[in-house]
């Protein structure tokens, strides 16, 4: 793999089903790239097929026509290893601690024992739990799980860790913490991360490049490269720059404020 | 998805009457070991006609409504006493825990050593049916009030009687009546029971009768009725409940 | 430890004498000495009709799990087959199965066969209700958890999928045992030439109290370890899971 080969590929995916309506387009050719160590999001509105979008490239969902490639082969089926998936809700199970959930696939993967528990214990200290590796996930709240999850997807460590409405489930105060939390993960892993959002703001706040997505049928309507500096802090969201970034992107996806707040502040859990 | 439901249902239910109807038509059983659907409709009919049946049925009724009558009370009051005394409910918990997980039916020996075998001991063997599933489920249903309904009760001035009726009882009913319905059929199972066991009077001990005399079109009859009637009173129980869990939820 | 029995020893104490002074009449309630005393005399008899016993409800248990585990994963399957089944299911729950054994008795027989067949009916509805209840309660994104991470399909079902439903089949198995163990001892003794529920019934005829409470208590004992049994396991497979079902034995 050379250093200029992209992490992802995708070149004109389309994903067609049968619905009880009549054939439905879920995306049609989508292209873009996703470079080494870069964190994409893609953002839009329910039904625009961006967890489609990810779960093709996840490898849990066939496509019907295009190509997909990661790290440079292309993509038949899932890759542990390779590619790990943070679901939304966590997707803990709640009979294992949170070593024991982080553990799971490594022990699904044959990670030799010592190995194991090394990679549990350094990435569960990386995403700040390292006092709770033995609570339940019904002991630990909607934040801490997410962030079981997403020690649990680094510590397969990929090459790729893409996120599926990671934050979904939180209010918003744990949203901006994990949101912070997340880029410090990333800075200190390198990991290539691609966020599926439906929260702008989230998006742009995160993120180096910008998929904005329609509906009906799914595609990109824009890539947009942020070109605000990192580290970012939180009270660039209320920058001018900030702002005229979200506008332009309002403005393509003709989303009303009202909406995208109440899409970012979804009730806790 | 409802329509359908209720359509697979219906089909379900046809097809389990055509198989019953036409085993003996067609298939190899023997009409006097397993009587076609239609000729058990026939029996039931006559049979609910004849003096025999109705006197024993009301002999049956009675016993089970009399048991219901004393123990209902009995285990409600109880449950209420013992729900509301966090403390005493906590030390009693596992001993009645461990009293419901035993089947009372095999108890019935006992009953008729200290009770004889006549309507005493019967009605008696029906009331500990009712009065331990009755009794847990209120102490549930006691725990089950959410405590901000009362608080916010108290909030508004409502006094103490007033908390109890309006806000207590209304939050309750519904596993109240999920309490009744169950109490019920146990009831009915322990009366049954001692009726096959040692009786001279009952639907229950109809049953045993004709079993020894063979009459199978009799007895399907007969469980045919019981099974409708409780499955019947079952469902209206728990529309009931259903109905009284949306107004529970609605009143704060 | 020692308090626990202290106390156990108090309470046969007092029960000894409340019948051997007479408070008690004799013939409703035996002693324990009186209970030891018929363990003594009959005990080759005893331990016979417990094998009897046991051996059928061995069987029954076999077959019920085995048949309402495998009902009950096929009804909890699909949403549709639970909201189709479901209802079934439970609404059968409401007869009062005790009316079928004088059919069982005449189809086949006063031998342990129709106390099998009795036990297997009685335990059936609540092992699959509870299984299907179980199987509703699996979480199918799981399933996509499981192929991200590289699990082959049987350890996405047994390691991820199965514990899920764990919790509530294990009531049902619980419920169900209950009602088997309750089916077989009362089947022998409504018609019945053997079996610990011949044995109670029996004796009771003739008055030889001793013996009825042997029985009894033995019965009661079966119930006891198996419930006790099931219920640890309930509890180590289900900790996690804050919101019991409630299950109460019917008699």
């Amino acid at each position: 793999m050379t250093a200029a080969a992209a992490a992802i590929e995708v070149r004109s995916l389309s994903k067609d089903y049968a619905s009880s309506a009549g054939p439905v387009q879920a995306l049609q050719k989508i292209d873009f790239d996703v470079p080494q160590g870069a964190f994409v999001s893609i953002v839009g509105p329910s039904g625009c097929g961006k967890s489609t979008l990810l779960q093709i490239l996840a490898g849990l969902l066939s496509s019907s026509s295009g190509q997909v490639s990661v790290g440079g082969t292309a993509v038949t089926g899932p890759a542990p290893g390779k590619i790990s998936v943070v679901f939304q809700d966590a997707t803990l199970m709640p009979w294992k601690t949170a070593m024991d959930n982080v553990l799971f696939p490594l022990e699904i993967q044959r990670i030799p024992e010592r190995e194991r528990i090394r990679r549990a214990e350094h990435y569960l200290r990386l995403v700040g739990l390292e006092n709770e590796v033995q609570r339940f996930p019904h002991q630990l709240s909607g934040g801490m799980k997410q962030r079981v999850s997403i020690a649990r997807g680094l510590a397969q460590e990929p090459q790729i860790v893409l996120m599926d409405e990671p934050f979904g489930a939180l209010d918003e105060q744990n949203r901006i913490k994990m949101g912070h939390e997340l880029l410090r993960i990333w800075e200190a892993t390198g990991k290539t991360i691609l966020l599926v959002t439906h929260s702008l703001t989230e998006a742009i706040f995160l993120s180096d490049t910008v998929i904005v997505m329609a509906p009906n049928p799914g595609r990109i309507l824009e890539q947009l490269v942020i070109d605000l500096p990192r580290p970012r802090m939180y009270d660039v969201i209320g920058s001018p720059a900030f702002g005229n970034i979200r506008n332009r992107l309002w403005r393509m996806i003709e989303i009303e404020p009202a909406e995208d707040e109440a899409m970012s502040t979804a009730p806790a859990l | 998805m409802r329509f359908r439901v209720h359509a697979v249902q219906a089909i379900f239910l046809a097809c389990f009457l055509a198989v019953w109807e036409f085993a003996t038509r067609i298939g190899n059983v023997d009409p006097n070991v397993l009587p076609a659907f239609s000729t058990v409709l026939r029996t039931l009919a006559e049979l609910v006609r004849t003096d025999a049946f109705l006197s024993n049925a009301a002999v049956t009724t009675t016993r089970v409504l009399l048991a219901f009558i004393i123990g209902a009370p009995l285990a409600i009051l109880a449950g209420f006493y013992v729900g509301e005394r966090a403390a005493l409910n906590a030390r009693l918990a596992q001993p009645l825990n461990v009293l419901v997980a035993v089947p009372q039916s095999m108890l019935l020996p006992m009953f008729i050593l200290i009770f004889g075998v006549g309507n005493v001991q019967k009605v008696v063997f029906g009331v500990t049916h009712i009065f331990f599933v009755l009794m847990l489920t209120t102490i549930a249903a006691v725990q089950s009030v959410p405590v901000n309904l009362v608080v916010a009760g108290r909030s508004f001035g409502a006094t103490s009687t007033e908390i109890y009726r309006r806000i207590y009882l209304i939050a309750m009913l519904p596993l109240l009546v999920s309490g009744l319905r169950l109490a019920i059929i146990f009831d009915v199972i322990g009366i049954l029971l001692a009726e096959m066991y040692a009786s001279q009077s009952g639907i229950g001990f109809l049953m045993m009768r004709w079993g020894d005399d063979y009459r199978m079109k009799e007895m399907m009859a007969a469980v045919l009725l019981i099974s409708a009637a409780t499955i019947g009173f079952n469902e209206m129980m728990r529309l009931w409940e259903t109905r009284l869990s949306a107004h529970a939820g609605s009143s704060t | 430890m020692m308090r626990k029995l202290l106390a156990a020893l108090a309470i046969l104490a007092v029960w000894e004498g409340v019948v051997r002074l007479g408070l008690v009449n004799p013939i409703i309630l035996a002693s324990p000495s009186g209970i030891g005393s018929a363990l003594v005399i009959d005990g080759v008899p005893f331990l016979h009709a417990f094998r009897v016993t046991v051996t059928s409800i061995a069987i029954a248990l076999l077959a019920s799990w085995s048949i309402g585990v495998g009902t009950g994963l096929i009804v909890g399957a699909t949403a549709f087959s639970y909201a189709a089944f479901g209802p079934i299911l439970s609404s059968l729950f409401a007869i009062p199965l005790i009316v079928w054994y004088p059919m069982l008795i005449v189809w086949a027989g006063i031998g342990p066969e129709s106390k099998i067949l009795f036990a297997v009916i009685s335990s059936l509805i609540p092992v699959a209700l509870n299984t299907a209840a179980g199987v509703r309660q699996i979480d199918a994104r799981y399933e996509q958890f499981g192929r991200s991470v590289g699990a082959a399909t049987r350890t996405i079902y047994l390691r991820i999928l199965l514990p899920f439903a764990l919790p509530s089949i294990l009531a049902g198995l619980r419920i169900g045992t209950a009602l088997a163990v309750a089916g077989v001892i009362v089947g022998e003794m409504l018609a019945s030439t053997d079996g610990i529920g011949f044995w109670i019934s029996y004796h009771r005829t003739v008055y030889n109290t001793g013996h009825v409470y042997l029985g009894m208590l033995l019965a009661i004992a079966c119930v006891l370890i198996a419930n006790a049994v099931l219920s640890h396991l309930e509890r180590r497979f289900g900790a996690w899971r804050l919101d019991e079902l409630a299950n109460i034995a019917p008699a």
